[in-house]
């Protein structure tokens, strides 16, 4: 066990070693920094004209006490802003996991693993756990303006937590889903493609609903990403929808890690 | 008493793995890569493969570490499958690949500590191995530059290097002076060739010299199959030896 994760842990670090060594990765964070600020403050621009509409006497006044419900910084600002960041994270996340097992094929350092200690199950564990490390800080960076609506708007600390939650499970769902596609290809390029087409697909299957019935659609929401993160962008944990995310996580994983025996019988 | 002891000593250290291919056979489609090949190495021998490009040479190796599985036949490494106890062979294999296939990002240090980790050393014994594969390869001097700034013949020094981290009984080299100069390759022979009799060396190559210089015994591959097998002296001494690569006479049988 203790070998286990002596030889999980050296591949760990230098996943992280090779990923932080690099500019790509803050190049990435500083991005995801920028679009978001971006996003935050032309949502922040509207809700105040809202703002502006409603207190002056072109409209007949309101008391800031008085406004109505939805005129608030969680449904001006943090809830579209949230929905933007989850399909951010789509944009995103294949260009973070597209060179994962793509790049050491191509380059032929995969033999050097797969004639270690290492197992494949233990290869695929720890370059999700280098993704997802790197996903949870991305998120962390993201969250810094929306969390300062929280912090205005009332909306509690919790709420907050709920909605970092529901984005690091998108995250990790999309971050599985794209090293199952790079470790099916040498390809940088077919592995950010592959990844982006699955995650598009699978992200919301609503527009189908009118060409099926209604158990079809059902089911298609059930398998959609994006009808499970709104939940949590309410502040709502749920069990189902974290299950749901741990599923598609674990068949993604299964299947790069199905990827790595294939490429033993090429 | 003291020559019982130094003899006691002789007996119990490790003289390196023995390796033991039955007809294997590596197809990729339609193309047959490896053509029922069956030898053995002994433990503490040097055995160096020859033969043209694309002649079944590496496919060879990478069914003794398990990279590839075998479409019929067997390899065993210490009595132990590459397919069904693919951990405990790694265990007992150093492979000296091209030096391309290096983490280019990585310091020189930084590399050999990870290969060093994936090879289940850790702490103090890490520490240990890396500083003495710095110190034996002589890479002192350019431990802490990236692997991918390095000349191709350091480069080569730090491939050496870890494969020879976890000290395996069986030591695997593909083409391991390829692309180096005179002064480097004799430098990558002089360390391989400290090895012969402790260790046990599997060596792919299509320089007839280096084979000469390292081996034990040589086979000779040809489209897949095993044209000829035996000491070196006998294999390459008669003849000019590059016919071996086109016209080879049958393997010899036995071992």
């Amino acid at each position: 066990m203790r070998r286990r994760l002596i030889v999980l842990g050296a591949l760990l670090r230098k996943e992280l070693l090779v990923l932080f060594g690099a500019p790509m990765a803050y190049l990435t964070l500083a991005l995801v920094g920028l679009i978001t600020a971006l996003l935050f403050f032309d949502h922040l621009r509207v809700f105040n004209q809202i703002l502006f509409v409603y207190t002056s006497n072109a409209t007949g006044g309101f008391e800031l006490g008085t406004l109505p419900e939805r005129v608030s910084l969680q449904d001006q600002v943090f809830l579209p802003l949230m929905e933007q960041l989850s399909v951010t994270l789509i944009g995103l996340v294949p260009l973070v996991t597209m060179r994962v097992f793509a790049e050491e094929r191509a380059r032929g350092t995969d033999e050097l693993l797969l004639t270690s200690r290492l197992s494949p199950a233990q290869i695929v564990a720890a370059k999700f756990l280098a993704t997802g490390f790197f996903l949870a800080l991305l998120l962390g960076v993201a969250l810094i303006y929306p969390a300062t609506s929280v912090l205005r708007s009332g909306l509690g600390w919790r709420h907050l937590a709920a909605v970092y939650v529901g984005l690091l499970a998108i995250g990790l769902a999309l971050g599985a889903i794209g090293l199952a596609c790079s470790a099916f290809s040498r390809n940088q390029l077919v592995a950010a493609v592959s990844a982006y087409a699955a995650a598009f697909t699978l992200y919301d299957l609503g527009w189908l609903n009118p060409f099926v019935s209604d158990r079809v659609a059902r089911a298609l929401d059930a398998i959609s990403l994006q009808p499970r993160f709104a939940g949590f962008a309410e502040g709502i944990v749920s069990f189902g929808d974290l299950a749901y995310f741990a599923g598609v996580i674990a068949v993604s994983v299964a299947l790069a890690r199905l990827a790595l025996d294939l490429g033993k019988v090429r | 008493m003291q020559q019982e002891a130094s003899d006691a000593r002789r007996a119990t250290a490790p003289t390196g793995a023995r390796v033991e291919a039955r007809d294997l056979t590596r197809r990729f489609g339609e193309r047959t890569a490896l053509d029922a090949v069956s030898l053995t190495i002994a433990p503490g021998e040097t055995l160096a493969l020859l033969g043209a490009n694309g002649a079944g040479k590496t496919t060879f190796i990478r069914l003794v570490t398990g990279f590839l599985l075998p479409s019929a036949g067997e390899v065993f490494v210490d009595g132990l499958s590459p397919v069904r106890e693919p951990e405990a062979v790694h265990a007992r294999i150093g492979y000296v690949m091209e030096t391309s296939r290096l983490y280019p990002d990585l310091g020189v240090r930084a590399f050999l500590r990870f290969a060093a980790g994936i090879r289940g050393l850790a702490g103090a014994a890490r520490e240990a191995a890396v500083e003495r594969a710095v110190a034996r390869f002589d890479l002192a001097s350019v431990a802490g530059r990236r692997v991918g700034n390095l000349s191709k013949g350091y480069q080569q020094r730090v491939s050496l290097a870890q494969a020879f981290l976890h000290d395996p009984p069986l030591l695997i080299a593909d083409e391991p002076s390829s692309g180096l100069d005179p002064l480097q390759r004799h430098e990558v022979r002089e360390t391989l060739n400290a090895l012969r009799g402790r260790r046990t060396l599997l060596l792919c190559t299509h320089d007839l010299a280096e084979a000469r210089a390292l081996a034990d015994r040589v086979g000779v591959l040809r489209e897949g199959r095993l044209v000829a097998l035996g000491a070196t002296e006998d294999v390459l001494g008669a003849g000019d030896p590059l016919t071996l690569f086109h016209h080879a006479p049958a393997p010899e049988t036995g071992r």
